[in-house]
């Protein structure tokens, strides 16, 4: 497993990534992470906020629209993550704090999965805001907070 | 150093927060939660204004407006204290002017909304589509706000003068 990731780290994309000279490599890399991160969690607010109360005014059934841009939000971030990963990706893997973000964006995702299901999946049409549907909501912006933190943090706990 | 800078990071306020080592960081992840907050409020608003999800009254969809308002005056509080912490990283970067250029840009069109526009929007009924200077509106405040982020991140990349 170590070796596999110390030929990741070592491969020639890697050393593209961290060691180029271009803005086009690792600041445009880290910059797609900080815009798809605005669409991700910018998108679960929306959603979360609206189950807890604000924007009562906007049909529950419309919220169904904010899933996919999360989705994209979430691709983006996906993809510049891997390749952030991959140019550190011995150092990355034993850093604790980097684990704990991985964590809480599994938590986050599972529970907009769960609050998806909830409100549409299946024949569901939620008009009103289902039971159970706050505990989540405020799981959510706790855990994406969480995430956005542990994130900043891997910068400065090695 | 320019002189400003110089004369900014020697008072004492400049010198006991840098001297805080958590300071900086703390700012850091406030500023980013800050900035989910805005993007996603306002964003949703934008999205309205440039006539998607009709079927949300435009009044109601300002409703997050709040909560991008105080994402962004944490993002005001947070930023302000990384100028004063370390001004010779903004001053003289490209970066930065640009990032508060389009601070601007964004906050006059915002203004120019309210102050115009704001009234029409009660008058628009469910399912309506928005005239061409909602549009303007709306993707000029998306646009403005991603520019605002795409150069805070480039900041410590691009036009630093090195």
């Amino acid at each position: 497993m170590h070796a596999w990731l110390e030929a990741l780290q070592n491969s020639a994309f890697s050393a593209w990534v961290v060691g180029s000279d271009t803005i086009w490599a690792y600041p445009m890399i880290l910059t797609m992470h900080t815009v798809g991160l605005g669409i991700v969690v910018g998108a679960a607010v929306v959603i979360d906020l609206r189950l807890l109360g604000v924007g009562a005014g906007i049909p529950l059934s419309e919220m169904e629209r904010m899933f996919p841009i999360f989705w994209v939000g979430f691709t983006i971030n996906l993809i510049s993550g891997v390749m952030l990963f991959v140019s550190e990706a011995a150092d990355k893997a034993a850093q604790p704090v980097f684990l704990l973000k991985l964590s809480l964006i599994a938590l986050g995702v599972v529970v907009t999965a769960r609050i998806r299901r909830i409100l549409f999946g299946g024949n569901a049409r939620a008009t009103l805001v289902p039971p159970g549907a706050r505990a989540l909501a405020m799981g959510s912006l706790a855990f994406w907070a969480g995430a956005i933190v542990a994130g900043r943090l891997m910068a400065y706990l090695k | 150093m320019d002189p400003f800078s110089m004369w900014l990071e020697s008072t004492r306020i400049s010198t006991v927060m840098r001297n805080t080592t958590w300071l900086w960081p703390a700012c850091e992840s406030i500023h980013f939660i800050g900035l989910a907050l805005l993007i996603g409020g306002a964003g949703y608003f934008d999205l309205r204004l440039l006539g998607f999800m009709r079927r949300v009254p435009v009044s109601a969809a300002k409703a997050f407006m709040p909560w991008a308002i105080a994402g962004f005056g944490m993002n005001f509080i947070t930023g302000s204290l990384f100028f004063i912490m370390a001004p010779h990283m903004y001053v003289p970067s490209s970066a930065w002017w640009a990032k508060v250029f389009f601070i601007v840009v964004a906050g006059m069109n915002a203004m120019f909304f309210e102050t115009t526009l704001g009234s029409r929007v009660m008058l628009l009924g469910p399912n309506e589509n928005t005239p061409v200077s909602f549009k303007i509106v709306g993707g000029i405040s998306l646009f403005a706000w991603f520019a605002v982020l795409f150069f805070g991140r480039m900041l410590p990349y691009i036009g630093t003068g090195n």
